[in-house]
């Protein structure tokens, strides 16, 4: 029987991550625009003369070629349009830079259609690697994600009773996807109370250009508050534990763990982190 | 359905036989798939008695006597491993690596005579580790109670984006306490092609550029 033509078809993508196969291949997952997130397999990239391997780390923009396999494409060509090399450079930025990949992983379902999603990532890491403040591009990125998947959190009115909430009577209830006014908030266990402050930037940055967003002075208590809020949610939506966020907190963590061993020790054994509290 | 017809012909055992359960173990290890795992099964067949036991012998010594060395982390049968307990070699410096392989690696190379300490993963939220699932904290307890003053840290996690991470995380612990912390330099391997080396391999090769002698 004669073989079918393989379809090729070039694209850019973003690797989000990859996963071992068998010796020296991989399976790759690519965030495209035009076919969302899909795997595909990558031969011989464990080999140290792959020509591949380089192109196809996490965190890199790339052009792909594609051939059409039986269960999964295979990449044929692999050229990198953008490594984001100032994110690699610091801590911070980096974990941040793993974050928004694992958040953009784990929010989309394979072959869904995500040309908006490629492209939000693709800006967001853009700026990170720019030297923009990671708080506001993380914070941005998350709120828009869930703009772009229909998990829009509601910030501004109670979700049970719908009535306005005052930013400083208002509670958190991740696992209904926003804010609760006190009285209701009585009877969800889940709620917390939130920092006013914190409630009150984030509702900026939900209806506010990102330019405008950038404006806004965050101290790192500040931003550490909001970061605690959006973790839950984001949590809450995509129903796991991020590994990715508490290694941004364990991070910070390290940042502030102060002098000495025992501060060092403290900061690297306290798996419970913020995130948890 | 298969024949026997030399006496070792692969006939099909049923799934509770011990035949499918050697299959299944060997389908277990990494890079075995199940055509390997058939041949191993039935290579361990037609093998002799005592081949088959000393097999048998050498898996479960492995398991029973093997341990982490208590200042590497190293597996070893007997702690503090060779390595460690060698009063030859450089205690001022530990080579930080992500897996027991690494430092046969690094030891073939016999351009390293100080010591070692192995994380036994890496920093990889895809894959669910974090920080606290690595031997971090076992790194930090060493330098608080051993005797010697170490002077330098290399790290020596792969060149991708996990082993970065967990590079970067290490030297934000270590830097405070006034140690060098160092990472194994990044460049073309050898016979590369510059055509296809990545642009992050390559412009590091640039920053790193060395005279030549």
């Amino acid at each position: 029987m004669p073989g079918r033509v393989p379809r090729v078809v070039r694209t850019p993508a973003i690797v989000l991550r990859h996963r071992r196969l068998g010796e020296a291949d991989r399976i790759v997952t690519l965030l495209t625009p035009g076919r969302g997130k899909i795997d595909v397999i990558a031969k011989g990239v464990l080999r140290a003369r792959s020509r591949m391997a380089g192109h196809l780390e996490p965190l890199t923009l790339v052009e792909v070629v594609l051939a059409h396999g039986r269960s999964m494409d295979v990449v044929t060509q692999a050229q990198t349009i953008d490594a984001f090399p100032a994110a690699h450079d610091d801590l911070d930025r980096l974990s941040a830079a793993m974050y928004l990949l694992e958040l953009a992983d784990r929010i989309t379902v394979e072959h869904a259609d995500a040309e908006g999603l490629h492209d939000l990532l693709h800006v967001a890491l853009v700026r990170l690697a720019r030297g923009d403040g990671q708080q506001v591009v993380t914070r941005t990125f998350e709120l828009a994600l869930l703009d772009a998947t229909g998990f829009r959190p509601e910030l501004t009115a109670c979700l049970r009773c719908s009535m306005p909430v005052a930013a400083e009577a208002a509670w958190w209830a991740p696992a209904e996807g926003g804010v609760m006014c006190a009285s209701c908030a009585r009877a969800h266990q889940d709620a917390q109370p939130i920092d006013a402050t914190a409630l009150r930037v984030l509702r900026a940055f939900q209806t506010q250009t990102y330019e405008e967003a950038g404006r806004i002075r965050l101290t790192d208590e500040l931003a550490a508050r909001m970061e605690q809020a959006m973790h839950a949610l984001m949590r809450a939506v995509v129903e796991r534990d991020l590994k990715s966020a508490q290694f941004v907190s364990a991070a910070r963590r390290a940042r502030v763990a102060g002098e000495g061993i025992e501060a060092a020790i403290d900061a690297a054994r306290d798996t419970a982190g913020d995130d948890e509290e | 359905m298969h024949r026997v017809n030399d006496g070792h012909a692969p006939f099909l055992p049923g799934a509770s036989s011990p035949i499918a359960r050697l299959v299944e173990a060997f389908h277990r290890l990494p890079g075995i798939g199940p055509k390997s795992a058939q041949r191993l099964a039935y290579h361990i067949l037609r093998a002799p008695e005592a081949e088959a036991q000393e097999l048998a012998d050498a898996l479960v010594e492995v398991k029973r006597s093997i341990v982490f060395c208590a200042q590497c982390q190293n597996l070893t049968s007997r702690t503090p491993c060779d390595i460690c307990s060698d009063g030859s070699r450089d205690h001022h410096s530990i080579c930080v690596v992500e897996e027991p392989l690494d430092v046969l690696a690094i030891e073939r190379t016999g351009g390293f005579g100080g010591v070692y300490h192995v994380l036994h993963g890496v920093i990889s939220p895809a894959d669910g580790v974090g920080p606290e699932d690595l031997k971090i904290g076992e790194l930090l307890a060493r330098l608080r109670d051993v005797e010697t003053e170490v002077s330098e840290i290399i790290v020596a996690t792969n060149p991708n984006l996990e082993g970065e991470a967990t590079a970067m995380y290490l030297a934000r612990l270590l830097r405070p306490l006034g140690i060098r912390v160092t990472r194994l330099a990044r460049g073309l391997p050898a016979g590369a092609d510059l055509e296809y080396a990545d642009d992050v391999t390559l412009s590091r090769a640039l920053e790193f550029r060395q005279e030549v002698q």
